[in-house]
C-alpha cells in the first residue's frame, strides 16, 4: 500500500469514522482519484482487517467498526465517481437472512459482515423471515446471491421451501443460493438443492466469490 | 416479589424503557459497553492454565458483570426498548434467586445445590445431546441408551426431526405443537419404561417457537427442566417472555439458556468471560431462572472445548461460584463425536473445568457439535456421570494438570472434526449396549485417565 494512503488504512482499522473522512479530504484535495482510493486503500486494508477477523485476531465489534468507516468513506466518495469508475466498486448483491422459525442471528450477523467487506452488497432482511418475503427481495433487488442462516432443525424445512421457491420463480434461474448454520451440513445442502454451504463466514466468502465466478 | 409479580414488572420495563435502536444496542451498548468495563475493571485472563487459580480476577468479572449488565440491560425486539435493572436491584434480586431446585420428583427426584469452585458436593448429570437431530426409529433407542445410566439423573432428548406421521415438522406451525407433545410423551414412555417415571425432563428441546411450548410444556412436571433460550446477546422477544410467562403461570422450575459466540459482540476472552456472566445473571434477574445455562459457542470450532472457551467457562463459573449462589448449568459441546477418543478426552477435559469452576449441573456431553444425525450414545453421559464424582476428589492443582493432559491429547485434532459414528453405528440396537469397539475405546481412555491421576 503506498504511504499516502497509510493514515486512511489506519481509520479504518480503528474504526474511526471521523479521521476516516478527514482523510478521505486530504486525499481528494491531493488529487487522488476516488477510484483509486478504493483499489490502493480501502479495499486492501477491508481484505487484511477480514482475514484478521477469520483468524479470530480481531473480534466482531473491530469489524463492525471498520465497515460503520466504509459506509460513511463511501457515502461521502460514490457521488463523485462517473461513468466505468462506478462499475468497479459495484459489489455483487445477496439478499442474507436467518430463515423462519429462527432468531438466532450472529453467524449471520458474522457472514454479512465479511461479505461487506469482501465488496458485495448485502441486503439483510433479519431474523425469522418467511420464504415469500426473501424471494421478493431478490427480485426486487436483481439478487446474485441468496444467502441462508438457521440454527435449529425445526427451521430447515422452511430453508427447503426458500430454496424450492428461488428454483420456481421466473427470472430468479441464475440466483444461487447458499446455506449455513449448526444443523446445516453439506449433505444437507446437496440433497437440497443448494448451490453453496460453508460452515464458517471464512468458507461463505469464499463461497460466493466462487458462485459468482470471482 | 413473587414470580408473578416480578413478570409483570419485567413486562412493564420492557414497555417503559429506553428506547433504541437494535444495532445501536449490539454495538455502541454491548460491544462497546464489554470493552469499557474489561478495561476499568482490568481483566486480563493470561496464562496458559485451563482452570482459573486467580480469586481476585474472578471478583473483578463478577463485579465488572453486574455493573455492565446495570448499564446494558436486556434488549426487547418487540419493542425496541432495554429491561433495565440498576445495580443495586441486581445485587438484591441475586440474594433472593433460588440456591438449591428440585428436579423431577418422586425416588426420581434430584437436588441440584449452589455449589462453591472447590465444593465436594457432586453437580447434577443432565445426560443427553440437545438439539442433535435423530430420526424418527432411533428416536426411542437413543433415549434409552441414557435411561439406562443410573449415573443420567436427568435427560434431554434429541431432536426429533419427523412427528409420528412422518411430517417433517416446522417451526410456528400445528406440526411444532404435535411434535412437542410427542416429545413428552415419549420421554414419559421411555422414562417408564426405564423405572424412572420421575425422571426431569429437560425440554422442551424441539419447541423452537412459542406455540409448542404453550401447547405442551404443561404435559411436563413442574419439576422438569423448563427450558428455553434468549438471544444472543442479552435479547428477548415476546415469544421468549411468552414462554416465560407460561412458565410462571405453571410455577414450573426453569432452566433458560444465553449462548455467547466467541469472537462475537464480547470480543477475546476477556470480554466474552464479562459478558458471559452477565448473561447468567440476566437469566436469573430478567428471565427468572432456577438454573442458569448456557453452551459458550466457538465460531471456528462450534465447540466448548478449545482453550479459550475452557479459560472463558473456569473464569466465568468461578466467578459466580464465589461470589453468589445462582444455580448454573454448562452444555458441553465437543467437536468429536461417538466412537472416537477425540470426544472422549473433550469430555474429561470439559467436565473437571466445569466442576471445578463450582457449576451446579452439567448437561451434555453433545457430540459432534451437535449438528451430526444421530452422533450420541448413552456412553458418553456415564462416563460424564463418572468424571463428576472423580473430580470432586481431587484438587486443583491435580485437576489443572488432568486438563492439559486432556487437552493435549485432542487439541490438534479438532480441525479434523472426528465426527465418529452414529448411535445405530456405536450400539448393538437389540442389547442396547454400547458396541466392543466404542466400549473398548471408552475403557483405554478412562484407565488412562486413572493412570494421569484421576479417581475414576
Amino acid at each position: 500500500m503506498k504511504n499516502i494512503f497509510l493514515p486512511l488504512s489506519e481509520a479504518i482499522r480503528d474504526g474511526d469514522e471521523t479521521r476516516g473522512l478527514e482523510e478521505i479530504d486530504i486525499l481528494l484535495g491531493a488529487g487522488v482519484a476516488p477510484v483509486e482510493i478504493f483499489s490502493g486503500c480501502v479495499e486492501p486494508t477491508l481484505n487484511d482487517v477480514g482475514e484478521k477477523f477469520a483468524a479470530l485476531i480481531i473480534f466482531l465489534p473491530e469489524l463492525m467498526l471498520s465497515g460503520r468507516v466504509v459506509t460513511k468513506i463511501q457515502a461521502k466518495i460514490k457521488p463523485l465517481l462517473q461513468g466505468d469508475d462506478t462499475d468497479g466498486l459495484r459489489g455483487r448483491k445477496a439478499v442474507i437472512c436467518t430463515v423462519n422459525g429462527d432468531t438466532h442471528d450472529i453467524g449471520k450477523n458474522m457472514v454479512k459482515l465479511m461479505m461487506e467487506v469482501n465488496g458485495f452488497e448485502m441486503h439483510d432482511l433479519g431474523t425469522d423471515v418467511p420464504a415469500i418475503a426473501i424471494i421478493k427481495k431478490a427480485q426486487e433487488i436483481s439478487a446474485d446471491l441468496i444467502c441462508l442462516s438457521g440454527l435449529m432443525v425445526p427451521s430447515l424445512p422452511f430453508m427447503r421451501e426458500t430454496i424450492e421457491l428461488t428454483r420456481a420463480k421466473p427470472g430468479l434461474e441464475k440466483v444461487k443460493v447458499m446455506v449455513g448454520g449448526g444443523p446445516v451440513t453439506r449433505e444437507w445442502a446437496d440433497t437440497n438443492g443448494a448451490d453453496g454451504y460453508a460452515d464458517d463466514a471464512v468458507g461463505a466468502v469464499r463461497m460466493a466469490k466462487d458462485l459468482c465466478g470471482e | 416479589m413473587n414470580h408473578k409479580a416480578r413478570l409483570f414488572d419485567i413486562m412493564e420495563r420492557s414497555l417503559t424503557g429506553p428506547v433504541m435502536a437494535e444495532e445501536d444496542f449490539d454495538l455502541e451498548v454491548v460491544a462497546m459497553g464489554i470493552r469499557k468495563i474489561v478495561k476499568k475493571y482490568e481483566i486480563k485472563i493470561g496464562d496458559d492454565s485451563l482452570i482459573n487459580f486467580d480469586k481476585d480476577l474472578a471478583d473483578r468479572v463478577w463485579n465488572a458483570a453486574i455493573e455492565f449488565l446495570a448499564e446494558c440491560g436486556v434488549y426487547s425486539k418487540d419493542t425496541g426498548r432495554i429491561i433495565r435493572f440498576s445495580e443495586k436491584e441486581i445485587r438484591d434480586l441475586i440474594k433472593i434467586a433460588p440456591a438449591e431446585t428440585i428436579y423431577g420428583t418422586g425416588n426420581d427426584a434430584v437436588l441440584e445445590v449452589a455449589r462453591t469452585p472447590d465444593d465436594t458436593r457432586l453437580c447434577l448429570n443432565n445426560g443427553g445431546s440437545v438439539g442433535t437431530p435423530c430420526p424418527n426409529e432411533y428416536f426411542i433407542p437413543v433415549m434409552a441408551s441414557y435411561m439406562q445410566e443410573p449415573l443420567v439423573e436427568m435427560h434431554c432428548p434429541t431432536t426429533n426431526t419427523y412427528n409420528i406421521t412422518g411430517s417433517e415438522i416446522r417451526t410456528r406451525t400445528p406440526l411444532e405443537i404435535a411434535a412437542a407433545w410427542e416429545q413428552v410423551s415419549l420421554f414419559q414412555h421411555v422414562a417408564g419404561m426405564f423405572g424412572r417415571p420421575g425422571m426431569a425432563h429437560h425440554g422442551i428441546g424441539i419447541s423452537v417457537s412459542d406455540v409448542g411450548h404453550l401447547s405442551a410444556g404443561h404435559r411436563m412436571q413442574k419439576t422438569d427442566s423448563h427450558c428455553f433460550g434468549i438471544i444472543s446477546e442479552l435479547k428477548a422477544d415476546n415469544a421468549i417472555l411468552n414462554k416465560m410467562a407460561h412458565l410462571v403461570m405453571l410455577d414450573a422450575t426453569t432452566s433458560p439458556y444465553a449462548n455467547p459466540i466467541y469472537g462475537g459482540m464480547g470480543g477475546g476472552l476477556d470480554g466474552q468471560t464479562v459478558l458471559m456472566c452477565a448473561e447468567m445473571i440476566a437469566l436469573s434477574v430478567v428471565f427468572l431462572a432456577n438454573t442458569c445455562g448456557t453452551s459458550p459457542t466457538h465460531p471456528i470450532h462450534f465447540c466448548t472445548t478449545t482453550k479459550e472457551i475452557l479459560q472463558q467457562i473456569s473464569v466465568c463459573f468461578y466467578a459466580i461460584s464465589r461470589n453468589s449462589t445462582l444455580l448454573t448449568r454448562m452444555t458441553q459441546t465437543m467437536v468429536g463425536g461417538p466412537v472416537t477418543k477425540t470426544f472422549l478426552y473433550e469430555i474429561i477435559a470439559a467436565t473437571l473445568v466445569a466442576v471445578k469452576a463450582g457449576i451446579s449441573q452439567i448437561d451434555g456431553p453433545r457430540g459432534a457439535t451437535g449438528a451430526v444425525s444421530g452422533a450420541c450414545t448413552g456412553l458418553e453421559a456415564r462416563f460424564q456421570g463418572e468424571l463428576i464424582r472423580a473430580a470432586v476428589q481431587i484438587d486443583r492443582e491435580k485437576s489443572e494438570e488432568i486438563v492439559q493432559k486432556a487437552y493435549a491429547k485432542y487439541k490438534d485434532d479438532l480441525a479434523n472434526k472426528p465426527y465418529g459414528k452414529p448411535f445405530w453405528e456405536a450400539y448393538d440396537l437389540k442389547t442396547l449396549k454400547p458396541t466392543d469397539e466404542w466400549r473398548q475405546m471408552y475403557e483405554e481412555v478412562k484407565d488412562e485417565a486413572i493412570s494421569w491421576g484421576l479417581p475414576l
